[in-house]
């Protein structure tokens, strides 16, 4: 913990772990599915800060850490339009969009 | 340098406010508006990090392009104050927290005991140019198959589109 606040290492990774345990947190207590993916959203974004907090203090000359948070956007993009794309196919077909309701599959 | 300490605990604020905004508030929409200012904050650490092309990207496609879907697809789910309500069973709460808790303290620990060897405070310029160069350079193979990633989770979008209107 030394210079200014914004030189240091771990508070990055704690502001990317706190991003975690929200989306954790979000995945197990929400209950709408497109909560769910905004969750799945804040745990990516968590991901994305660790690699540029590491990229810049361990690996200051390299931009690795830089081109795979620009890959996590893309993969967040597809990902977000193809689970829309089902919950609005869900929400057509069932008229709800609740987790816990969904019990056509169960069993 | 005081200044600039003051800028950076503004913006964690702004970020860890935004992620529990995201998670505990009841209305979806608000969620939405949550993470829309999560990802203001964290533009603003990545400007922190030496990375301002990544900031930029990162207001352009999340805030630019992802919340617009999630609002719209919030919207075609049709009127939200009709639903439930979204808050859930204690029993799910309580798991929720106990699992989250235990997240945090593992990780916590394993930051707090990790020593990171050969950090370096002084950042090196590393511009938008060398990115560019590490995109097309290094990193083609990977580039393209995001690319063709996106193109194929388009198709599949629209093709769930149609059939789900061929069967009505």
């Amino acid at each position: 913990m030394t210079g200014p606040l914004f030189n240091n290492l771990g508070i990055y990774m704690f502001v990317a772990l706190f991003l975690l345990c929200c989306g954790i947190l979000g995945i197990i207590y929400r209950r709408t599915l497109i909560a769910m993916l905004i969750s799945v959203e804040l745990i990516m974004n968590g991901a994305g800060l660790n690699f540029i907090a590491i990229n810049r203090f361990l690996y200051p000359e390299r931009v690795n850490g830089q081109v795979f948070t620009l890959f996590i956007m893309g993969i967040a993009a597809a990902e977000v339009a193809i689970a829309l794309a089902i919950i609005i196919l869900i929400f057509r077909r069932f008229k709800k969009i609740e987790a816990d309701t969904l019990k056509e599959l169960k069993d | 340098m005081f200044l600039a300490d003051i800028i950076f605990v503004i913006i964690l604020l702004i970020t860890m406010v935004g992620a529990l905004m995201t998670v505990l508030l009841r209305s979806l929409i608000y969620g939405l508006m949550g993470l829309i200012t999560t990802m203001f904050g964290i533009a603003g650490l990545y400007i922190y990090l030496n990375a301002p092309f990544i900031a930029m990207m990162q207001i352009l496609i999340y805030v630019g392009a992802i919340s617009i879907l999630i609002a719209f697809a919030i919207m075609l789910a049709g009127p939200m104050f009709k639903r439930p309500k979204e808050w859930t069973k204690p029993v799910k709460f309580v798991s929720g927290a106990v699992t989250t808790f235990v997240t945090f303290i593992l990780f916590l620990t394993m930051i707090m005991r990790t020593e990171w060897v050969g950090i370096k405070a002084e950042p090196i310029n590393t511009t938008t140019r060398d990115l560019g160069r590490a995109l097309f350079d290094k990193f083609v193979l990977p580039f393209e198959l995001i690319s063709l990633l996106i193109v194929v989770s388009i198709i599949g979008a629209i093709m769930i589109a149609l059939y789900s209107r061929k069967e009505k």
